[in-house]
């Protein structure tokens, strides 16, 4: 608060005063945004492959609540396919398009890059190698009911990302340009490594790719709670750092002369991303393109005061995964397409269309 | 996916070569329609011409005609292919015979130095009694055991020079990347596709064909029909069996654990159609497609197969599943594991999976 409004009186930019102003706005434009992420929840549970019909969908879903029962006369086979398929598919989605998003835009802030996505340093390759590889290994990779593919994942991602981190230091510095270099440079080598061993096991190469595209299929309520314990603290991590995230608009000198530990603030805050990302990834694949556009599609419409993108970033992008992975599971019933060329193929031209409307919009 | 087209592109070549054999003479009574004879030439060196065919395909059809008028008339089933005759017919080296993707193969002379990049092939030349003539295979060709000694190549990403290194007279291709064959033809080896059929619904009519043109180029014509003749009974069993079945336990069959599943225009499918099973998939316009978990619910399968039980899938991780407790085949314990090499595997052993496939379907009725 004091952080901001120094920055505002060193550099006072239309901007800083227009974002000002726009931090007051946020509650009603949050709304709207939860409003839509509730719309689109509800319009993804009335609707499957599974010809079920939306008012029986209502009453399984309310039959939860304690001391209602509304759906005993319904069959079995509705109360399995509602409760513990379309609507951990759901949540999952849209707590993972959430995620994607919000990493997005943090990586976007703190590389200052507009190019930037969840996945810059080194996120999706880690953990597409991590998940290849177990899917590929002869071994049994079911241990105890548990399948290791996510582990994997999330370790893969995170060495990853860890390692790009460590190669970048400059001393006591972790120069931005760096990182990337480094975790584009690590990338290509899990990349390659995936590539090897899929090649290598041309008999998993549909499983394999299947994971790596994304999706929500194999949904339940248990994987939640896989990716809860590290999206939520990061989240809330992130989510406290709006304001400094704006200061680190300026440039990185200015920054620490306003007084922020911009090294203490980039670790922090691109740990917190890359953890939920890497968390977020391990369940549902690598789902491209969320965590691109989502932010830039909030920055677009709203500006880019970090105190309301990144929310904002967080709300819509739950609901726009949530809508893909609907179009996902019922354009090509009763097969599945993988949601990750659902978010490209819509998700693209939308954006491409807010460009157009709002060239004057800065990144 | 680049094989994936490769392969609806040779599977469409297939339909154009095959235009003159169509599907009603591989039933033909009569041996002389089926279509691994009939793509022969009667002469060594050149493949009939268009005319001829279509002047033989008249013939033919007349034939079938009496035959056909014979069997209504009489009502006496016409007797199986006699494989005396089909040998007699058997033509010299140098021969030609038209690949499955229209590819026009000229042998000189016996092939002595065969390297199959197709684990089907391999069986059935194992099975035909050409094994002694396959001097390398590809890495997937796991059976028979004996297969496993020869030399390895890899079919997926083949190497032109690791290929023509095992100097070999022969080369069998499933799948025909960037032009091999014609890169191998112009090494002077020669190369014949024997294109993917897991296209073709009648499966194993077709695969009947393969092993009959595999039995001509490597001159085991006898022994060949023999197998299939073997076959057919295995599978004239089987529908005999089931021939007061009007419709079977609905099946899901899952190829992964991320819920891929054979259609009925699969080979898998086309043996779950020979057991008069009605497949949860059906509707899909893919082969393999990946169903919704809700759909399989919903569809509930009376029985499931489960082929991906060497990658960590079994009945109990089934059943563990959430929203599966309730389906047919996991409260009655109709959940069975089956060896993905002999069910998708266009071979000789695909009767095996298809009477696996009937004591999971059917445990009353068999073994």
């Amino acid at each position: 608060m004091r952080l901001f409004g120094s920055a505002a009186r060193v550099e006072p930019s239309p901007e800083a005063a227009f974002a000002a102003l726009l931090g007051r706005a946020l509650w009603p434009r949050l709304a709207v945004g939860l409003g839509a992420l509730l719309g689109a929840a509800m319009l993804a549970a009335a609707i499957g492959p599974a010809d079920i019909p939306a008012d029986a969908t209502a009453r399984i879903i309310l039959s939860r609540l304690p001391g209602v029962s509304l759906a005993d006369s319904l069959p079995q086979s509705w109360r399995d396919i509602v409760w513990e398929v379309r609507l951990p598919r759901v949540v999952m989605a849209g707590l993972v398009g959430a995620t994607l998003a919000l990493s997005g835009a943090t990586y976007q802030a703190v590389f200052r890059n507009p190019l930037a996505d969840p996945y810059l340093i080194g996120v999706a390759a880690g953990a597409g190698l991590g998940a290849t590889a177990v899917i590929v290994s002869p071994l049994d990779y079911t241990v105890g009911g548990v399948s290791l593919v996510p582990l994997a994942a999330f370790g893969g991602a995170l060495t990853a990302v860890a390692l790009a981190y460590a190669l970048a230091r400059v001393g006591r510095t972790v120069p931005t340009v760096t990182l990337i270099l480094a975790g584009v440079a690590i990338s290509s080598i899990a990349t390659s490594a995936m590539s090897f061993l899929m090649i290598n096991n041309s008999q998993r190469v549909h499983t394999t790719l299947t994971w790596i595209l994304g999706g929500f299929n194999l949904s339940e309520w248990g994987k939640l709670w896989w990716v809860l314990p590290y999206v939520l603290p990061a989240a809330f991590i992130i989510l406290l750092y709006g304001r400094i995230l704006n200061v680190l608009q300026l440039d990185e000198e200015q920054a620490q002369q306003l007084g922020v530990n911009v090294e203490r603030v980039k670790l922090l805050l691109l740990g917190a991303a890359s953890l939920a990302a890497a968390a977020a990834v391990s369940v549902s694949g690598i789902i491209g393109f969320v965590g691109l556009i989502v932010p830039h599609a909030v920055r677009l419409i709203w500006g880019p005061d970090y105190r309301q993108l990144l929310p904002m970033s967080m709300v819509l992008g739950g609901a726009f995964l949530i809508l893909a992975d609907l179009l996902a599971r019922t354009v090509n019933s009763p097969s599945e397409i993988p949601v990750g060329i659902i978010t490209a193929f819509c998700g693209a031209p939308f954006f491409l269309y807010l460009l157009r409307m709002r060239q004057r919009a800065v990144f | 996916m680049r094989w994936k087209s490769t392969r609806a592109l040779a599977g469409l070549k297939a339909r154009v070569c095959c235009f003159f054999c169509p599907k009603v003479y591989s039933k033909s009574p009569s041996p002389i329609s089926r279509r691994g004879t009939f793509c022969v030439p009667q002469k060594g060196g050149d493949v009939i011409s268009l005319v001829q065919r279509g002047l033989l395909l008249l013939a033919l059809v007349g034939v079938l005609a009496v035959a056909v008028a014979c069997e209504d008339g009489g009502g006496e089933p016409t007797p199986k292919a006699s494989p005396t005759v089909l040998a007699a017919v058997q033509v010299p080296y140098p021969q030609s015979i038209v690949d499955t993707v229209g590819r026009e193969v000229t042998m000189e002379a016996q092939p002595q130095r065969i390297a199959s990049l197709s684990p089907a092939a391999t069986e059935i030349l194992f099975a035909i009694g050409a094994g002694d003539q396959v001097i390398a295979v590809d890495m997937y060709s796991n059976y028979p055991e004996e297969a496993t000694t020869r030399q390895q190549l890899d079919a997926f990403q083949p190497n032109l020079e690791a290929i023509a290194g095992v100097g070999p007279d022969l080369v069998l291709l499933f799948y025909d990347p960037e032009e091999l064959s014609d890169s191998l033809e112009r090494l002077g080896i020669t190369t014949a596709v024997l294109g993917s059929i897991e296209e073709t619904p009648e499966s194993v009519e077709a695969v009947f064909d393969q092993i009959r043109l595999l039995g001509q180029m490597t001159d085991h014509v006898q022994e060949a029909e023999d197998l299939v003749a073997e076959m057919q009974d295995r599978v004239d069993a089987i529908e005999e069996a089931l021939a007061d079945v009007e419709q079977g336990p609905r099946i899901f069959h899952e190829v992964d654990a991320m819920l891929y599943t054979a259609a009925p225009d699969s080979f898998v499918g086309g043996l779950y159609k020979i057991l008069k099973a009605q497949n949860i998939a059906a509707g899909t316009d893919q082969p393999f497609p990946q169903l919704s978990q809700e759909v399989i619910i919903e569809r509930d399968p009376e029985v499931i197969i489960l082929a991906d039980g060497g990658y960590g899938e079994s009945p109990d991780t089934v059943k563990g599943r959430p929203g599966w407790g309730n389906i047919s085949a996991v409260r009655n314990d109709r959940i069975f594991v089956i060896d993905p090499d002999i069910v998708s595997r266009p071979g000789p052993r695909c009767v095996e999976a298809l009477e696996a496939l009937a004591a999971y379907l059917y445990p009353e009725r068999f073994e």
